[in-house]
């Protein structure tokens, strides 16, 4: 009797958190986003308006979040796979301090990190001076512009991309990679047929944590971006805290998680359910 | 070719992703959802009165901005009037504030404090809602005796019924003077000579009225259509590229980096920034400037009332605030400092920033007020092109 006591005991400090603090505020947030009025005098009347005012208000600035994180998330993929890669396979006695390179950023805060960029890439610097002459500042300066939105997300989120592909690629029986190499398989075959399926959990996970948080991210737009580089967290922000339009900011967060959820499903139905469940056919 | 060892374990992956990805999104909700607990109900809307109990005494709770004070004025009226203070910083933003004690004003309370300190506009929006008590004029011969004339009369709040100064400032325009010499109006902000190379501030009743002033309206008598106005000519410079970025205070980065020629900022960030750059330079724009000032406020269910009138006027005694004046290099709202100044530090009262004379703002006028619902449809139109 006991036994089947415990499992339950051991959940109820996770159960009784997740509860306390996301079931709750995530009830209060919902009510709130059914409000109506200005604040001092908010009304609850199932009022469905705020939803379709916010995506008929804000549909670029979600539409523009959305292309912002995609393009940060290959972005950060098309770096991270071969930086794990190397890490994982090819780094010898490196690898440790390869993977605290990849950390130690961290030990800064976020917000610090970002001012950096602040400062790397002001209108008068070299790098700025070197980007342009590249013809890729075709305003005369990167600061203020989408690309550098695009940068500092794809740079504040690499390690979550890095770290999970590591992670898998770490696990990987070699024997099957030089199983593939027995079997007549080039070196590309070999990593397109075995190692890059294998590595897919990892790709998923990376893809997921990345993409999740730069789509509310609203740091990188207000430090680096300027006029008309603003992020849906942008607003949200804005309507909380200068607006105090809370019932318009509830919906549109609850919009947002909502769209989240839907690309995230559809993603993980299309390219990761199998990399996930391990039913791929290798 | 998978052994049936790594099949079982793809589950458990799968789940550590969905933990992960839980949490972040936890995180991501906490971040964003603090206010989440605002219930609805009517202000009452009419207004209490401060009721006066003889000589102070007992204590007081005074919520201010932080570094807004020097270390000396506090023990001295302790000192002077026999009460004791509670002097807490724990207003960093009006919005944010009005957010932290709106739940208990709503109730009649005040949450143990006799006395905070916001901005025109919002002691305007917590007198609307019926927050804030009538001062007794009776207990502040020293406010009637000194208060700069250009802020007794401000369109929020005419003839000061609710609302005393603690300090002002002026909004106005901060340039680079070597690389904007000429620049000197609002109107030069929107030349295409800057083009990409200037800041708007994002809060509203700032810029808006500025650029108001610039289309030659009359603040005091703006209509909505005014503020439309501006805000479209603001929209049409954000979207040709004008305007850099809209900013808060961080505009500093970009004067100090030279990403900015110009930007509409603060008198108190300007006398800052001045010291540590030479190069940057406060300008009165040629239509004005906006005249702000951060309030003591008494609000509904304040404990002792009568004291914290006592610190009003005590604040208000020329050699009292200039102590505090010598301290935070806001404009103050006191008559007789500069005089104190004049003997002790000659430079200091000199600089037209802190000690303005009535001709330096002469053009200079208050945050224009905008009714409620006027107010969320602006702020809309405003934060829509802040946000573009």
């Amino acid at each position: 009797m006991r036994r089947r006591v415990v499992p339950y005991l051991l959940l109820l400090p996770g159960t009784a958190w997740l509860l306390l603090f996301f079931v709750v505020p995530l009830y209060y947030m919902a009510e709130l986003s059914l409000n109506s009025g200005v604040v001092g005098e908010l009304e609850f009347n199932w009022n469905w308006d705020n939803y379709s005012e916010a995506l008929s208000l804000y549909d670029t600035q979600f539409i523009r979040s959305f292309i912002y994180a995609g393009v940060a998330t290959v972005a950060a993929l098309l770096l991270a796979y071969p930086l794990a890669y190397t890490i994982a396979f090819k780094a010898g006695k490196w690898r440790n301090a390869l993977l605290f390179a990849v950390v130690a950023p961290f030990f800064t805060t976020y917000l610090i990190r970002t001012l950096a960029w602040e400062t790397i890439l002001f209108d008068e610097s070299p790098v700025t001076e070197i980007l342009d002459a590249l013809g890729m500042a075709p305003e005369g300066h990167v600061l203020a512009t989408s690309g550098a939105v695009i940068a500092g997300l794809t740079y504040n989120f690499l390690p979550f991309m890095i770290l999970p592909i590591y992670a898998s690629l770490e696990r990987i029986d070699v024997r099957l990679i030089e199983a593939s190499k027995d079997l007549y398989a080039s070196a590309a075959q070999s990593f397109w047929r075995v190692t890059l399926p294998l590595s897919a959990p990892g790709v998923v996970a990376g893809t997921l944590l990345t993409f999740i948080p730069a789509v509310g991210d609203y740091v990188n737009a207000q430090f680096l971006g300027g006029v008309g580089n603003r992020m849906i967290g942008n607003v949200i922000q804005s309507l909380y805290l200068t607006q105090s339009n809370y019932p318009a900011a509830a919906a549109l967060s609850f919009l947002l998680m909502a769209l989240i959820m839907v690309a995230v499903f559809v993603y993980i139905r299309f390219a990761g359910s199998e990399a996930l469940m391990g039913e791929e056919a290798v | 070719m998978v052994s049936s060892e790594k099949d079982q374990r793809r589950p458990a992956a799968a789940l550590a992703v969905l933990v992960a990805v839980a949490v972040l999104a936890l995180g991501l909700a906490a971040c964003g959802g603090g206010d989440g607990g605002i219930q609805g109900g009517g202000g009452d809307t009419e207004s209490e009165s401060v009721k006066l109990e003889g000589k102070p005494s007992g204590s007081v709770t005074i919520s201010n901005w932080p570094l807004y004070i020097d270390k000396g004025t506090v023990p001295a009226f302790e000192k002077a009037e026999g009460v004791k203070v509670k002097y807490i910083e724990d207003v960093n933003d009006n919005t944010e504030f009005f957010g932290k004690v709106q739940p208990l004003l709503q109730q009649g309370e005040s949450g143990g404090r006799s006395m905070f300190v916001v901005t025109d506009w919002m002691a305007k929006k917590m007198r609307d809602l019926g927050y804030l008590q009538t001062l007794d004029k009776s207990a502040l011969p020293a406010v009637e005796e000194n208060l700069r004339a250009s802020l007794k009369d401000p369109s929020f709040d005419p003839g000061r019924e609710y609302s005393i100064p603690w300090q002002s400032g002026m909004t106005g325009i901060i340039v680079r003077k070597d690389l904007a010499p000429d620049l000197k109006s609002i109107c030069d902000l929107f030349d295409p000579k800057y083009k990409g190379k200037v800041d708007f501030l994002t809060e509203m009743r700032d810029t808006v009225p500025l650029v108001m002033k610039c289309e030659g309206v009359e603040l005091a008598s703006a209509s909505e259509d005014d503020w439309m106005a501006a805000i479209d000519k603001i929209k049409a410079a954000a979207d040709s590229g004008q305007i850099r970025r809209f900013t808060g205070n961080d505009y500093s980065t970009d004067l100090t980096s030279g990403n900015a020629v110009a930007v509409i900022g603060w008198s108190g960030d300007a006398v800052q920034l001045q010291i540590e750059n030479p190069n940057i330079e406060w300008r009165m724009p040629t239509e004005g400037c906006i005249l702000w000032s951060d309030n003591m406020v008494i609000p509904i269910g304040a404990p002792n009332p009568t004291a914290a009138e006592a610190w009003i006027n005590y604040v208000y005694e020329p050699k009292n605030q200039a102590k505090i004046a010598e301290y935070v290099n806001y404009v103050t709202p006191v008559e007789g400092v500069k005089e104190i100044f004049d003997k002790s530090e000659p430079e200091l009262a000199k600089n037209q920033l802190i000690f303005p004379d009535d001709s330096f703002t002469k053009n200079c006028d208050t945050q224009p007020t905008l009714s409620g619902e006027e107010d969320q449809k602006v702020s809309a139109a405003f934060q829509a092109v802040v946000n573009g």
